[in-house]
Parts: C-alpha cells; structure tokens; sequence
C-alpha cells in the first residue's frame, strides 16, 4: 500500500481556527500549479517507483482550483507515477467552491471520493468560526455531486465550537444520515495559539463549551453515529461498511506515502531505510526550488530508526478501532509486539485500556479516549 | 625571620551589606600595591560567583599588606574579611578574635543597621579597637555628621576624627590606613611561648588538602612541625606554611602576632574546625584559646535529586562541598515520596540558600528540596527525650507528653515609621514583645523573642518589604520552650506524601492547611481521575480540595504532516512525566513540592 498526497494550499479565505499553512490570496495559484507539475516529475525521477493506491488532494481547498487544473494535476500525476486502476481518489472540497462543472470534470478525471467540510449544519456556528458557506450551500452541492455520479461521499464535523449545544452535533449528525452520507469525520475542536479563534477566547468574545459538554458531544455523537449504522474505525472516523477511507487508513498503518505541494510530509522505504521528508513551507522558496529543478525539501531525509519506527507504528496503528495485526507487526518488525512491549501490555490491560483478540490488539474506547496517556507507556523510560 | 611585632597590625571590616567593604578593601590593596591594578577584578576578596552576586562574604578571607607610614617606617597589615550574615555568627566571632581592631564602615546615607551594631559588639566583647570610618561621602544624599552622631549616640565611641572617604572614588581612603597604624594595637603574644594557632576559617584546596586560616598568637609554626588539634586532639605534620597576598605564598614560618595559613594534609575542613587551637605535638601549650564551639546546624531540610538516577551525584557533590564547609551536616534519608535523599543540616536559612544554589550550580543537579524544619524536642509519655528535625520521625501524638520548640532573640532595627508594620508581623509570627528602645528620634530597636520556625520561612523578606527595605534584623538562639504544635499532613488521593509534612503551631494549622492544600491544587496536573487534596492533623481532615479528572487526552487528527510532531510531543510529555513523583496513584511534578514553600 502507498499512497499520494497532493496539498493545496489556497483557500477562498481562513477560518478562524486555522493554523494550516494556506492562503487567502490565490495570485500565485497557477505559478503553483506549474512548480507542482514540476516537483511531481523530480520526484519520479528521484525516488523508486511503485504503484501508487491511493490519490487524495488535501488543503487548503482543492476545490477552489479554477476548472480544468484539477484534471491536469492528476493526469500529470499518472503519466510520473504508476496509479492504481482501482485506485481510490479523494478529493476535499469545501461548500461554496463547488459546481455542476467542477464535478463532472473530477469525475470525468477519475476521482472516485469527495470529503466535504461541513464542520456545523448551524449557521450562526459557521459564521463564528469564520466558514464562507451556510448549511444549504453543503446541501446543494451534496445534491450535484451525487448527480454528477459520486457514489463516495464524506463530510467532516467540529464539536466543541463557541455556543455549540450537544444537540447542535446531534443534529448535524442527523441531516447528514438523512441526506445519505457514506463517512463522517468528526473532530474535536482545537483552539492552536495565534488563530483569530484564539484570540476571540482569549479576550473573552467567545467562550468554549465546558470540558464536560464538549465530552458529552464526543460520547453522545459517538453513540449516535454507531446506532445510525456508521462504524467508528479510527478515533474522529465512521464509516457506513466499505466507506472507510483507504488513503487515511495508509497513514495509520504507518504505511508508505508520498507528499506533492507545499509543506507537504512523506515517508518512504527507501534502499531498506525507513525515511520520513518534509516540502518547505514557505510558498516562495516552494516555487523558486522547482523551477529550479531542485526537490523542495525542508531538509534532508530523516531516516527514522527501527525502535522509532516501531513506535510509530504503534502510535498510528493504536488510532484504528481495529488496532495492529500481530501478525502484520511480525511481518514488519519480525518480533512479537507483546515481547517487544510486555511491561506496557501488562498495565494498560490491567488499566482496561488495551485488549487481545482475533490476533490483534487495539484499544478500548477509553483507552482511545486517553490514547496519548497508553502511548506513552511505549516510549522508552 | 619573625616580623617585629610592634610593625604588625592585625584588623577586619565591619559594614552593613553595601555600605562599601569590599570595595574599601580594593582600595587599600591598590594604595599598598598589594595587587597590580591590572589584574584586580573589583572586589578582590569575594571570590565565588555566589558571594559576587549577593555581594557578600560567606568564607573568611584574608590579605597580608605593607603599608609605609608618615613616621617612615613600614608596617604589616593582615587585614581578615568576615562573613557579613546572620547565619555566621560564629564565625564571625572568631575572625574578630584572630584581630586588635576593626574598621567600622559606615554608609554616611544610611547610618547604623542592626547587622553592623551586632558585629560592633561582637568586636568589642573581643576586646578590638575600633576605628569608625565614614563612607559614601560622594553620594547627594551622604550626611557624615549625622552618621558620626550616630556612632557615638548609638555605640558610644569618639567619632569626630573619623576619615569622610569614598571607597569608590578613592578619595581619602590613606587616612584609613593612617588610622590603623595610630589607633589599632600590635599584637603582644610571645615568641617563646609554646605554640597557639587560632582557626578562624579553612578551605579545601584540591593539590594541599583543607587549610586552616590562622592567626598565631604565640610561639611560631614552619613546615616539618608535627601540631596538634586542642579540640580533637588529632595530629598532624605541617607540610607548608604561608600568608595571603592574597594568593597563598609559602613562606618558612609563621610567627606570633601573624595571619597565615597552614597545609598538613588534612583531608577534610572537618578535621580543622574554625574556633580550634593548633599547638605544637611535642611542646603542648597547657590551655586552649577561649571561645571555642561546635557549630550546630539550626535548620534542616531534605534535598533530593528531581531525577532519581542523579542520587550519586548528589551524594558527591554533598561530600565535596562538605570538604569546604564543615558547618553542614547531611545524611541519608528516604522519603515515600522523593526517594532517595540527603536530611541536610545548615547554619540558617541563608547558608541553605547558598549550598542549594551551589549544588545547582556548580554541580548541574536539579533539585528538589522540602519544607526547612528545626529541631523540635519531644518528651514522650515513656519520660524519654527525642529531638526531631524531620516532621516524618515524630512519634504518634499519644505517645507525646509535650513538644518544645526553640526561640530566638530578634533585634529589629527600624525607621520608627515602620514600627507598626513589623510589630505585626512579629505577632503573626508569634513573637513575644520584650522591648523597644529609640536610638535617636526616628530610629528604634525593637526586641521580640520568637520562634525560630517562624523565622525560617520568609520573616526576612517580609521585614524588608513591610519597611520598605530599612529594616535590618539579628538574632541570637535562646531556649527551647513548651509549645503547642501539631504535624500537618497532606493526602492526595487518600495517600499521606511525606514529603509535604510540615510541624505548624496548632495556630496557625488551619490557615497553612488550607493555603497548602489550594497552592496544590493548582500545581497538580489534572488525571484520569478526581483528586481529593486533603490536609490533616493526627486523623482530622482540616481542609479539602479536588483536583477535577480530565476527560479526554487525545489526538483528534493525526495524518501524515502530524506524526512527527505527535511522536515529539508525546517524548516531551514522557519527559515531563518521568520528572513526576508517583503518591500512591497521584502523580506529583517536583515544582508542587517547591510551591509548598512559597506560602505565607
């Protein structure tokens, strides 16, 4: 399994949680896209090739990319890299950015998923959080994109937002079930330091949830999305069965991928070395170096050790509901997870936070809710 | 050779804190050439980065000078820098001991401090002539008359003839050292006595072992001597003798009437206490000097190391400092919650302060240090006696008959503007107004007696900011007294940590329990589960906090761009976790231990 990650960075403006890397302004949008053309060929021609079964363009809004630039990014991607027919192709779009156009041409392109940020289906919440779209805006394009032919669709939700009610996420669940969604992401808001959000609570403009709201939104949301039939699989992920998504599950694999754009991360075994790289952030340098013919590195690769490696795994793999594959560990390590960590099995079993079956191991869900707390009982003292 | 006595002039400084002895000492070395200006660092004598830094003295020092008089002839100035703190009284005591006179400074903006007056009386119980000297005059604010009005009102002594200098500039600082020659006797100990050494300080040299400092006042001592300790009785052979320019210079003897050192190979400062008489082995003298005393740390705590595995280093970086300072006192102790550890004894709160910066310091151990105690006495209901300076080995409350603490006697010295404001403070602080006399119109010394317990947390720094900084305070250690205290114990999540306790009157038990158990509440880190904060005496809670659990400790997103990010903040989070302290199920950071101090 390995899969491609091509970011954009631009958006039609920010939200007021956002600390991604991403631009209001869209002036250097097509100097973007050439240098992204660029860097996918320096990269064909730098790194081993494999066959690639997973496309996701991430953002940024991916969306917001004139008609036409999409469908060029990804065939330019196929002639550099071997895609899999059956390949899952994802592509994050936000309401508003969307219409009729734009998605025939994906589709015509072969994208094969769509993941919508919705974030609340309350408006007065979406102005609060600064989203350009309203709810009906999410709905009408729902409505075109299952028209167009998507038989993939994903939504992402926030709990925890300023003035946000248990039953706002409840709702926002419910319209979702109800107009047919296949997946679901639903994340807890996080206030990151320097976002005008940040600043709004800070000086007292908003105010958050209180802590034990915002985990009644987590538990009741939780339980509610499993009644209506959607699994959770990863720690903010549901899916109806057969919606999980490939290309995020990759990640949580510890699995190889490879980053395209700005600032973008990637991991790949190279030569039997377990690398992880990094695309510089600063959009300048981005450009400057491919038109240069030079990889936009933030800095050389970083080959991660295996005991580092191992704990990746562990970190990512303990995000599933399903947990890690002993067998898949064994495969990849070629030693027993259980031997490697006994002492830290022995306490999160005893602690109800870790269990054994079917030949895997995974956590409970209150040791998914305190997962950082179990990981760290992987980390050598 | 032995210098004529009659040319030797042996004396130390007094001042308050910054009213400018160190710098008088720089001037009189550059006047006597005693160091070329190049190579003097400004203030010469405070050696260690600390004292630098506190400006003051914490190890005697001592520096031989040659002065040429107007009478022509050329005199031998051994000039004895003392501690200047409360906490080293005896110390100070026996440098005056070692000298005939004291040069008084006075800061002509700021007259008199009760620290100044305490070691005038130090000097005169010691017989010193003193030789007041007015400083600071270039200051805007100097008044020299009312300062020499001060000295004779206050301590009685002529004071119109006193030099006006400015250490800083260097102005008149010759009058100075005219003054030493005319008014401080010379010596008069005897050639052909039997040999009598004072110590009045000793250092650890790394390449010739502890050093006694020593002023001889009768008889002479050179290397190859076999000498004796009149304290212990422990011998040792003299493997070098020399004096103080102020690098040590050997020299072939040491004579009555004259400071120097003393190399035997001697392992430790412990070996060679200050106070104690060197005779010679094969010609003993039959008496010892006057004044000699063990001196006893007065105020303990325990210091452990934040990160456990750094026990032996702290544990070698203790017996090096020892090997300086014999006045500090450690043993192992082992504590539920900090594990392994040192009790350490210490001259005072101020002493404690310093070897706790020093093992930071200059040893790079992160520490954690709990509450200071003293030594309580405890009679049992069996009739047996126990003193005790760890809360953790007090008996049971049944078994105790009675407690009894220690007291000290306090001189406060005040503008009488604050007068009010530190009488309160001595009252929460459970002093005993004894007097009040004024030393002019609006000065006044105030005399409490209070426990010393009291005294130890923060009553200097509280007398400094309820005057505004004028006040100045000395004590002297009285009697023990019966007293009505009780052991404070904290629970966290239902488990006792040792490490917390503290001896409190029953007083003041309540407010302490509850500032405490607050204090921790907010310092403890929030966990997977609720956390009763509890404090209590004997079996009584007598005050209650909860810690809320936290609920969720979680990632919400993690994809590619995350995971190196996520993989460092969780290490930071292991490390910071590893620098926790484990209480039954309650997990501590080192820095709540500290918190606990810092309360009123």
């Amino acid at each position: 399994m390995a899969g491609l990650y091509v970011h954009i960075p631009f958006c039609k403006a920010k939200c007021r949680y956002c600390d991604f890397v991403s631009f209001p302004d869209c002036e250097s949008m097509g100097e973007y896209c050439a240098a992204l053309l660029k860097e996918m060929r320096l990269c064909a021609a730098a790194l081993p090739r494999q066959t690639y079964d997973t496309v996701f363009f991430g953002g940024g809004t991916p969306s917001i990319l004139p008609e036409g630039a999409i469908s060029l990014l990804l065939q330019s991607l196929r002639d550099s890299f071997e895609i899999a027919p059956t390949a899952e192709i994802t592509i994050e779009a936000n309401p508003g950015t969307l219409d009729a156009a734009k998605l025939h041409e994906y589709k015509a392109a072969g994208i094969n998923r769509l993941s919508m940020g919705l974030q609340s289906t309350n408006d007065v919440l979406l102005e609060t959080i600064g989203r350009i779209h309203r709810c009906t805006d999410f709905v009408q394009n729902y409505e075109s994109a299952r028209k167009a032919g998507f038989g993939n669709i994903s939504a992402d939700l926030m709990y925890g937002l300023p003035g946000q009610t248990v039953k706002d996420h409840l709702d926002a669940i419910e319209m979702l079930y109800r107009l047919g969604i296949d997946h679901i992401s639903a994340y807890s808001l996080i206030v990151e330091e320097g976002t005008p959000l940040y600043m709004d609570v800070t000086y007292g403009t908003e105010s958050l949830p209180t802590e034990e709201d915002v985990y009644l939104m987590h538990r009741r949301g939780m339980e509610f999305l499993e009644t209506l039939g959607y699994a959770r699989y990863e720690i903010s992920n549901y899916a109806k069965p057969g919606f999980a998504s490939r290309h995020n599950l990759n990640y949580w694999e510890n699995g190889q991928y490879l980053g395209l754009g700005l600032n973008s991360h990637s991991a790949m075994r190279v030569d039997g070395k377990w690398l992880r790289f990094a695309n510089t952030a600063r959009l300048q340098d981005y450009i400057r170096n491919c038109n240069l013919g030079q990889r936009p590195l933030a800095e050389a690769p970083q080959e991660i050790p295996r005991a580092e490696e191992m704990f990746e795994t562990i970190m990512l793999g303990l995000r599933k509901t399903s947990g890690i594959s002993e067998a898949a560990f064994r495969e990849r390590f070629g030693e027993d997870a259980k031997a490697v960590y006994g002492a830290a099995f022995a306490k999160l079993k005893k602690r109800g936070w870790l269990l054994e079956e079917d030949g895997a191991f995974r956590l409970t869900e209150e040791g998914l809710d305190f997962q950082n707390e179990a990981l760290l009982e992987f980390l050598p003292d | 050779m032995s210098y004529n006595q009659e040319l030797i002039r042996n004396f130390c400084i007094i001042a308050h804190i910054d009213h400018g002895k160190s710098t008088l000492a720089d001037r009189m070395m550059e006047l006597t050439d005693t160091v070329a200006l190049r190579d003097m660092e400004a203030q010469m004598l405070d050696t260690m980065e600390i004292e630098r830094e506190r400006g003051i003295t914490i190890k005697a020092t001592a520096v031989r000078m040659f002065y040429t008089h107007t009478d022509g002839k050329q005199y031998m100035f051994n000039l004895i820098d003392t501690p200047g703190h409360v906490d080293f009284t005896y110390e100070v005591s026996r440098a005056l001991a070692a000298c005939e006179g004291a040069v008084l400074v006075v800061d002509a903006t700021q007259g008199i401090e009760a620290q100044t007056l305490a070691n005038v009386y130090l000097a005169l119980d010691n017989g010193l002539e003193i030789v007041p000297v007015i400083n600071k005059i270039d200051l805007p604010s100097a008044d020299p008359e009312h300062a020499i009005q001060e000295i004779e009102d206050i301590i009685g002594l002529p004071a119109a003839d006193a030099p006006r200098i400015s250490a800083k500039l260097g102005t008149n600082v010759d009058a100075v050292l005219a003054q030493i020659v005319e008014l401080v006797p010379p010596p008069k100990g005897k050639m052909e006595e039997p040999l009598r050494a004072l110590i009045f300080d000793s250092i650890y040299d790394n390449y010739k072992g502890a050093l006694s400092y020593v002023r001889i006042k009768e008889g002479a001592v050179r290397a190859g001597m076999r000498i004796r300790s009149m304290a212990t009785g422990n011998e040792f052979d003299v493997t070098e003798v020399g004096v103080f320019t102020p690098a040590l210079r050997p020299t072939d003897e040491l004579s009555a009437g004259e400071v120097g050192y003393i190399a035997a190979s001697i392992k430790s400062v412990s070996e060679t206490k200050v106070g104690d008489t060197i005779t010679d082995a094969q010609n003993p003298a039959k008496e010892p000097l006057p004044g000699y005393k063990q001196a006893n740390p007065m105020v303990f705590c325990g210091i452990y190391p934040a990160d456990g595995a750094d026990y032996e280093s702290l544990h070698d970086a203790l017996d090096k400092l020892v090997l300086n300072d014999a006045s500090l006192s450690y043993e192992p102790e082992t504590s539920m919650a900090l594990g392994f550890g040192f009790r350490c004894g210490f001259l005072g709160l101020l002493h404690m302060e310093i070897i706790q910066e020093r093992l930071e310091r200059e040893f790079d151990l992160d520490l954690v240090t709990t509450a200071p105690s003293v030594i309580y006495k405890v009679m049992k209901n069996d009739g047996t006696e126990l003193m005790v300076d760890n809360p953790s080995n007090l008996p049971d409350p049944s078994e105790i008959q009675y407690m009894e603490e220690p007291m000290v006697e306090a001189h406060i010295m005040t503008p009488s503007d604050y007068v009010g404001a530190i009488m309160e403070l001595c009252q929460e602080k459970r002093g005993i107004f004894k007097d009040m006399k004024y030393m002019e119109e609006n000065r006044v010394n105030i005399l409490y007696e209070l426990p010393l317990n009291e005294i130890i947390y923060d009553f200097f720094d509280q007398l400094k900011s309820r005057s505004r900084g004028y006040a100045s305070f000395d004590y002297e250690l009285k009697e023990y007294v019966k007293s009505d205290l009780v052991k404070l114990d904290f629970l966290l999540n239902g488990d006792m940590c040792d490490a917390l306790s503290t001896i409190v009157h029953r007083d003041k038990a309540y407010a302490k329990g509850r500032a405490v158990a607050e204090k921790l509440q907010e310092v403890i880190p929030r966990q997977q589960f609720e956390i009763p904060i509890q404090a209590a005496i004997g079996g009584k809670i007598i005050a209650r906090e909860t810690v809320r659990a936290v609920r969720k400790d979680v990632l919400a997103k993690c994809y590619g761009g995350d995971i190196t990010r996520k993989k460092k903040l969780l290490e930071k989070q292991k490390e910071g976790k590893k620098r926790m302290r484990q209480i039954g199920t309650v997990s501590l950071p080192s820095e709540a231990f500290m918190s606990v101090l810092r309360i009123n």
